[in-house]
């Protein structure tokens, strides 16, 4: 009896042991995405089911936003907090592999058993691999050569449903005119009695998509060599072909919406604009299904019949069609700073495999990588049980079909920062207030100016630390000989040797502070700013390049610093006008002047994010608040003519602040008066310290209400004048967070919103370009330190002090 | 006396144009006192009005126009995102900004009173670097600092919002707790001097409780810098569980791009807590600025 309790008791003093032993070896493994909100819910439920076969994980999912998903993941890499397992696409990993941040997939798949990689559709694979090592394990692919279509309206048009046979060549056949995409587009097109369109053929998911494969069908690459790219090729005849005809098809032709119409004026996505029937066919990838899925689920009201079919091809001249897609697709990568290599291959393998693909396929998110799954019914392919709401689309074989024709291009290491030159402005292109023509020949100089400088740069020397350092010891030296300079040959008594000690004390705080987290950063910045440095790879020596890139190269630097220069100029010229005429009529003895102090200052404190998103929809072209002051409630008042005429060169065009590169700015200085209470309180207050008896004694002698406020108000408010300047300018030099919301970071329209603040950001976060965004810091302190000693030298003229007066 | 009642009837009238003009100015001053009281609040009227339109008003209505029924599951849905958690954004910007906001009160009012009240060699050009440093652009020190937190392993927490506060507390709030210090008599703690006291000791115990007001404002000052500071959390934060209002909202708007109606419930919510913080605490605000002349 005692044996069998004593062993009782072991047994459960072992389990209990295990138990502990089991319960520390709990891993968590991170895993990134940039799914939206409905992928997501398949992410977790994948991530749901590797926990349950793998008892001893747990996986955290962690979303970002895609247009800065590759920026975050390269810099927490930097900074040793990147995720374990990532979801990775063609256009930034060369730059991840060659720094060695991703860890070669080989080596693991060629030790798992069952695995084989060769069931992978080949062209993702062949895209993903470099150097011979296959870096992202695909969990999908995704040719962006889909037609969503309205069957409803094809029907009510007395058309046939497109079967993807269809080419967009500029010929109408009439024989084949059914086959000819922009016939088809033509048919769809209405407008109102008005003359506005109110219905169209065709839009892309993003407009660039559209010219993106037009360039590839008509040959006209980016590069001549996507590997080892030399030259860029954006300036050729059919690239610029390629690129005008989509800006023309919206704005000129009327087969699609414009940016103007879709995103201006009804603000809404062209996938919206799909699901509210006012476009037949929209192009995208398939994993815009289950969006459509949701937003039209049969029986509702919204719910129209749909499918997809192949986009079309184009017929050059030799009449042979030319079939090629812009293709998206992903996989996951494993970041080289995992703490587990092993767990986290078997994660990717988990999410990239039969079980992760056929959840998100279930889902309708994404055509498995695997063939075989992309092939089967029921699973990716519509079957006899599929659910109804699941059987859209029904052509689902599409997709497979599209796959010869993807032509991947995978970003090179050298891609990122020719890339954003490449792209530079697009946007006006697509608002068509430039042409092609000019707009790539000038970002083809920029492109290949980029190109050639970062091949330069392969052979950069090292960046010496060593004489950095010392450098920057001779720095502090420099600051701490000029703070005791005027101490030198002074003796201390013993009480002011002891004062000196609680002094320091004292200080202690700041002084650490800011030597830590203020002056070493800075002279760290002065050095950095002629290194060239990605924060992974180790610095090189750049010389003055940095700066000289600053004046010479960069296309966006003047720009910038001028938009910033005039948003500065004028918000706190017009903030410092408009709150002291505020505080002046409130300083009238008006009932209730608290009340109305607090009303001004509320939307000086509220959330600068939200206030931007606020202020879009102010600036709305069709349902905004200004334009509704300016248009009148019929939209036809003649000040809002005469602005649409003067701006967008046409009457029937309602401004679009935001989006139109001369009233951008001016918008966004309009948007910062909205702060303006925030400095009648200052002017307030300094009203309400003048003496009553000077406007007493100005009013005996004779002055009336002018001359009173010449002689004793203006002249005592000159220090909260002066006080306001100088913390105003420093502050509009600032500016960040409007544009960064409005613009999305991008500082669009053709950096008519790139704040010098969000250039830096970009140049350091977006760019991983250490090296010259603390060139570019360095720029900006010197302008600002300048400027506020100049106005401090001129304020000494013109800013009156009482006590220099007695 | 025909002379009299000519010149009094004369002043009679005088008298009732200048009443009548001082009328007209008074009713000229509250229409523009109240356009102005519009112009600050339509804005607001319009995030409140469109957070709870369904996605079809905010298409087709004017944006001033009320919605038919009230949208509350806009909020619901904001809410109760599993991609956005909001009450975890909410609990990171109170975290981030009330901590900051105690090292802030703590290190500047005592760095403020070693330049206000002590000599030691070096105080003077010490203060003018720190003056200097008020026009110092943050971003141009955030580069070299990011790489300062990788080093330290601080990227993705919050320390870096955090504990820098500790340490100084920033030029501004020391300059201005300086100034109040100033105007503070020098006769009580130069007899406590004399008595045998020490600098902490009247630190601690004598102007501590006489800055009251001072720090008071400093403190909400910075509470609300910190709250709406957008540009430290982009840089640092990464984790979705780790972000603050500001830029959680600003992430959830890059999930759900030209969802107006949630956007602006997002909007709200992030708005409401700062607002009642202001309007709990604008005595302060006032008082600060009335206190120290300037902002």
């Amino acid at each position: 009896m005692k044996k069998l309790l004593l062993r009782t008791l072991l047994c459960i003093l072992a389990a209990f042991v295990a138990a502990l032993g089991m319960a520390q070896e709990d891993v968590t493994i991170r895993l990134s995405v940039w799914d939206g909100d409905k992928a997501l819910e398949t992410i977790r439920k994948i991530a749901h089911l590797f926990e349950q076969d793998n008892p001893h994980v747990k996986v955290k999912i962690e979303n970002y936003d895609y247009t800065l998903y590759h920026q975050k993941m390269i810099i927490t890499y930097a900074a040793g907090v990147a995720p374990d397992v990532v979801m990775m696409d063609g256009s930034h990993y060369q730059f991840l592999a060659t720094r060695g941040a991703l860890l070669p997939l080989n080596k693991f798949f060629e030790k798992s058993p069952g695995f084989d990689i060769n069931e992978y559709y080949k062209p993702i694979v062949d895209s993903y691999t470099f150097h011979d090592q296959l870096y992202i394990l695909p969990r999908d692919i995704a040719p962006i050569g889909l037609i969503y279509y309205n069957k409803k309206m094809f029907k009510n048009a007395g058309l046939p449903y497109p079967d993807g046979s269809w080419t967009w060549d500029f010929k109408i056949r009439p024989e084949l005119k059914e086959k000819d995409f922009l016939w088809v587009c033509q048919q769809f097109t209405k407008q109102d009695k008005d003359g506005k369109y109110v219905q169209w053929g065709y839009a892309p998911g993003w407009p660039q998509m559209q010219a993106d494969t037009y360039a590839l069908q008509l040959g006209a690459p980016n590069y001549d060599n996507y590997a080892e790219p030399t030259k860029v090729l954006i300036d050729q005849p059919n690239h610029i072909k390629a690129f005008q005809f989509a800006a023309d098809f919206a704005n000129k032709l009327h087969l699609g919406p414009s940016n103007q119409e879709s995103a201006g004026s009804l603000m809404l996505t062209t996938q919206q604009m799909f699901v509210q029937q006012k476009i037949a066919m929209y192009q995208n990838g398939i994993w815009e299904v289950p969006n459509m899925r949701k937003m039209l689920k049969p029986g509702s009201p919204e719910w129209f019949d749909w499918d997809v079919c192949l986009a079309p091809a184009y017929v050059g001249a030799d009449g042979k069609p030319v079939r090629r897609y812009t293709t998206g697709g992903s996989g996951y990568a494993i970041m080289s700073s995992t703490k587990h290599p092993d767990l986290a291959w078997q994660l990717t393998k988990y999410f990239s495999g039969p079980v992760g693909m056929g959840e998100m396929a279930k889902a309708g998110i994404a055509q498995p990588a695997i063939r075989k799954l992309a092939l089967t019914e029921g699973l990716w392919l519509p079957g006899k049980n599929t659910p109804l709401e699941e059987q859209y689309p029904h052509n689902r074989i599409a997709t497979d079909q599209a796959v010869p024709y993807v032509v991947f291009d995978p970003t090179t290491q050298f891609g990122i920062s020719v890339g954003d030159r490449i792209n530079k402005g697009l946007e006006v292109l697509w608002n068509g207030q430039t042409t092609a023509d000019k707009l790539l020949r000038e970002n083809q100089t920029l492109a290949q100016n980029r190109l050639n400088d970062l091949r330069k740069q392969e052979n950069l020397s090292p960046f010496n630390w060593t004489y950095a350092g010392l450098v920057a010891l001779g720095i502090v030296a420099g600051i701490l000989f000029w703070i005791y300079r005027p101490e030198f040959g002074r003796k201390l008594t013993q009480l002011e040797r002891h004062d000196a000690k609680s002094g320091y004390k004292f200080l202690m705080p700041w002084l650490i502070g800011t030597a830590v987290f203020t002056l070493g950063p800075m002279i760290l910045a002065l050095l950095m700013s002629f290194a060239d440095w990605d924060i992974i790879a180790p610095a090189k020596w750049r010389g003055v390049e940095n700066f000289r890139e600053i004046g010479v190269v960069d296309p966006s630097f003047w720009k910038s610093l001028s938009i910033t220069a005039i948003y500065t100029v004028f918000s706190v010229g017009f903030g410092i006008v408009g709150s002291m005429a505020l505080a002046l009529l409130l300083n009238q003895k008006v009932r209730g002047v608290s009340l109305y102090r607090t009303l001004y200052y509320i939307p000086s404190i509220t959330s600068a994010v939200a206030g931007s998103l606020i202020w879009m929809r102010v600036f709305n072209p069709d349902k905004g608040l200004l334009n509704l002051v300016l248009y009148g409630p019929n939209g036809k008042w003649p000040i809002g003519a005469a602005l649409s005429q003067w701006i967008m060169g046409d009457v029937h065009k309602p401004v679009d602040w935001l989006q139109t590169e001369s009233t951008a700015m001016p918008a966004l200085i309009l948007m910062s008066l909205w702060g303006v209470g925030g400095g009648t309180v200052i002017f307030l207050a300094g009203l309400q310290g003048i003496p009553q008896h000077y406007y007493e004694a100005a009013t005996l002698d004779g002055a009336g209400i002018w001359a009173r406020f010449k002689a004793v108000t203006l002249p005592l408010l000159t220090p909260t004048i002066f006080f306001s300047t100088i913390t105003g300018l420093i502050g509009a030099f600032q500016a960040f967070t409007q544009a960064f919301v409005i613009s999305n970071g991008t500082g669009a329209p053709n950096d008519a919103t790139r704040f010098y603040v969000l250039h830096i950001f970009s140049a350091a976060f977006q760019s991983a370009r250490m090296g010259y965004a603390c060139a570019l810091g360095w720029v900006l302190f010197v302008i600002v330190m300048v400027i506020t000693l100049v106005q401090v030298k001129l304020g000494n003229r013109w800013v009156y002090y009482e006590a220099e007066a007695k | 006396m025909a002379i009299v009642d000519h010149t009094a009837t004369e002043w009679k009238s005088a008298a009732k144009r200048a009443e009548r003009i001082a009328i007209v100015l008074r009713v000229l001053l509250w229409v523009m006192l109240l356009a102005g009281v519009v112009a600050s609040l339509a804005p607001f009227y319009l995030m409140i009005v469109m957070s709870l339109k369904t996605p079809g008003e905010v298409a087709s209505t004017g944006p001033w126009e009320l919605p038919r029924v009230l949208q509350w599951s806009n909020y619901e849905k904001i809410l109760t995102n599993e991609n956005a958690p909001f009450f975890m954004f909410l609990r990171n910007s109170i975290i981030i900004a009330s901590v900051s906001t105690v090292g802030v009160l703590l290190s500047s009012s005592m760095v403020a009173y070693g330049f206000a009240r002590l000599k030691f060699p070096g105080r003077d050009r010490l203060f003018i670097l720190l003056l200097s440093t008020m026009m110092l652009p943050s971003i141009v020190t955030m580069v070299p600092q990011y790489v300062l937190w990788k080093y330290l392993g601080w990227v993705d927490t919050f320390y870096p919002l955090t504990i820098p506060a500790f340490f100084g507390g920033g030029a501004y709030n020391i300059f201005l707790l300086r100034q109040f210090l100033m105007g503070i008599p020098r006769d009580i703690d130069e007899a406590a001097l004399l008595d045998g006291a020490s600098h902490s000791q009247i630190f601690w115990n004598f102007m501590m409780p006489n800055m009251g007001p001072a720090l008071a404002t400093v403190g909400i000052f910075c509470f609300i810098y910190n709250w709406k500071d957008f540009q430290g959390p982009l840089i640092i934060l990464n984790s979705p569980e780790k972000q603050t209002l500001e830029l959680g909202l600003q992430t959830y708007r890059a999930m759900n791009q030209n969802q107006w109606e949630l956007l602006m419930a997002g909007s709200v919510i992030v708005m409401i807590p700062i607002i009642f913080l202001f309007l709990a605490g604008q005595r302060y605000f006032v008082k600060g600025i009335v206190m120290t002349g300037i902002k």
